[in-house]
C-alpha cells in the first residue's frame, strides 16, 4: 500500500513520538502526530486521513469525543481507540457510541498495532473506493432517468 | 490516644495506599508503554541493519533503509530519554512522599508534599487543568508523612468531585503567622446542610463525594494535632475550597504524642 495518511493522537508526547517512530521504520504511512485533539480535529478538515488512532484520556477532550466528532469529519477514516487504562468498559461503549474499529491498551504491542493499521488503512480505501462506485451509480442512474424521460416526450 | 481513633487512622492509611498504588501504577504506565515500544523498535532496526549488512555492500536503495534507521532511533532517543526522566520523577515525588526512613518530626517545604501529591495523583488528574499559586511559604516543622495525607485526601476529593475539564487550584500563602494551603475545586460542590458534618468522622454524602467522610475526618485530626485549622466553603453546583492552616512549630505536646503510636 503506498503512501497513506495515519494520524496519531495522545497528550502525551512519549506516545505520539514512539508510534511514529515505529510507523516510519516498518511502513511507508505518512504520520500526523498530535499532542492536542482539537488542532488534530483543524487538521482532519483540510487533508485526507485513512486511519486515527486516538487516546483516550486527555485533558483537552476525551478520545470517544474526540473519534465521534472526527466521524462526522472524516467518516471514512478508520478509528482505534489507545487506552492506558484496562477500562473495558469505557472501551465497550465507545466501539458502540463512536462507531469505533478497534480497541487497543497501552502497552500496546507493536505487530498488532501494524495489522491494524494495515487492516484499517484497506478499510478506508474501501470504504472511499464504494463511496465513489456509489456516486458513480447515483450519477448514471440519474442520466439513464433523464434520458428515459427525453424518450418519452420524443415519441408520445 | 485511643483505640478508635487510632483504627481510623489506620484505615485512612490503608486508602491513601491503595490511592497511592493506583496513581503510581497508571504514572509508570506510561512511559513503559513508550520505551516497551521503541524497545521492540531497535530490536527491528538491528534486524534490518544486519540484513542491509550481511553482503557487504551497501546498495543506493539500501542507503535510504539506512537513512530511515537513523531517523527512527533519533525519535526512540528522543522520547526514551524523556519517558525514562518521568519514571525517575516518579520515583523520586514516592521518596520525598513517603519515606520511611524519615524522621516522624521534620522541617519542611510544603511545596513539595503538594508536588509529591500531584506527582501520585497525576493520573486522577489527567481530565483536570491545575492551576498552582504558590506564595513564598516558610520552612515548617511538622509531621510530614501525615500533613502528605491531608493533601492526597483534599486532592483526591476536590478531583472526584469534578467533571472532566474541571480547574483544580492549589494556593498558598502566609496568614498572620500561619502557613495556609488552599485547595479548590470547580465541582459539584456540597449542599449547605452537609457542610456543617464533613469533618465529622463516619458521614458521607453516599454517591455525592465517594469516601470523603473518613479522609476529612482524618484530616482534620491530623491538623488538630498540628494545632492548626481546616476550614471549607462551599457553593453547589460551583465548587468547593478547603483551607489548611498550620503553625510554624508543633506544639509542645503534639511532638511526644505523635512518636508515640507511630512505628519508626
Amino acid at each position: 500500500m503506498s503512501s497513506s495518511t495515519v494520524m496519531i493522537v495522545d497528550d502525551e508526547e512519549i506516545i505520539v513520538g514512539a508510534i511514529q517512530s515505529f510507523l516510519e521504520l516498518e511502513t511507508d504511512h505518512k504520520v500526523l502526530p498530535f499532542t492536542s485533539p482539537i488542532r488534530a480535529l483543524e487538521t482532519l478538515e483540510g487533508e485526507p486521513i485513512h486511519m486515527i488512532v486516538a487516546d483516550f484520556m486527555m485533558p483537552e477532550m476525551d478520545g470517544v469525543t474526540f473519534l465521534t466528532q472526527a466521524r462526522q469529519r472524516r467518516p471514512e477514516a478508520t478509528r482505534v481507540l489507545l487506552t492506558g487504562y484496562a477500562d473495558k468498559q469505557n472501551a465497550i461503549r465507545a466501539i458502540n457510541e463512536a462507531g469505533l474499529y478497534h480497541y487497543l491498551e497501552k502497552p500496546w504491542d507493536n505487530e498488532a498495532l501494524k495489522m491494524i493499521i494495515r487492516n484499517g488503512v484497506e478499510r478506508s480505501t474501501l470504504f472511499v473506493e464504494l463511496e465513489r462506485r456509489v456516486t458513480e451509480l447515483a450519477e448514471a442512474n440519474h442520466e439513464l432517468t433523464g434520458f428515459r424521460e427525453r424518450l418519452i416526450q420524443t415519441f408520445l | 490516644m485511643n483505640s478508635d481513633r487510632q483504627e481510623l487512622i489506620d484505615q485512612s492509611h490503608l486508602a491513601t495506599l491503595g490511592t497511592l498504588v493506583a496513581g503510581v501504577a497508571h504514572e509508570l504506565n506510561t512511559p513503559l508503554g513508550a520505551i516497551h515500544s521503541n524497545h521492540d523498535v531497535i530490536r527491528r532496526a538491528l534486524l534490518k541493519l544486519e540484513e542491509i549488512l550481511e553482503d557487504e555492500v551497501v546498495t543506493p536503495d539500501e542507503l535510504v533503509g539506512v537513512r530511515r534507521i537513523v531517523k527512527a532511533m533519533d525519535g526512540v532517543l528522543r522520547t526514551n530519554g524523556i519517558a525514562v526522566d518521568r519514571m525517575v520523577k516518579v520515583v523520586e515525588s514516592l521518596g520525598t512522599f513517603g519515606r520511611p526512613d524519615r524522621a516522624e518530626v521534620d522541617r519542611v517545604d510544603l511545596h513539595e508534599g503538594l508536588e509529591g501529591t500531584l506527582a501520585v495523583l497525576g493520573a486522577e488528574l489527567e481530565k483536570m487543568h491545575v492551576v498552582k499559586e504558590y506564595g513564598d511559604l516558610p520552612i515548617i516543622e511538622c509531621f510530614p508523612n501525615r500533613v502528605n495525607q491531608i493533601f492526597m485526601n483534599l486532592v483526591h476529593n476536590a478531583v472526584q468531585a469534578m467533571e472532566p475539564g474541571g480547574t483544580l487550584t492549589i494556593r498558598t500563602s502566609v496568614e498572620d503567622d500561619d502557613v495556609q494551603v488552599e485547595i479548590r475545586d470547580t465541582g459539584k460542590g456540597i449542599a449547605e446542610d452537609d457542610l456543617a458534618h464533613i469533618f465529622d468522622p463516619g458521614f458521607t454524602t453516599k454517591g455525592r463525594r465517594v469516601g470523603m467522610g473518613l479522609g476529612l475526618a482524618i484530616s482534620r485530626q491530623i491538623v488538630d494535632h498540628h494545632g492548626g485549622q481546616i476550614s471549607a466553603e462551599s457553593t453547589p453546583g460551583e465548587g468547593s475550597v478547603f483551607r489548611v492552616r498550620l503553625p510554624l512549630l508543633l506544639p509542645a505536646n503534639a511532638r511526644e504524642d505523635g512518636e508515640s503510636h507511630e512505628p519508626a
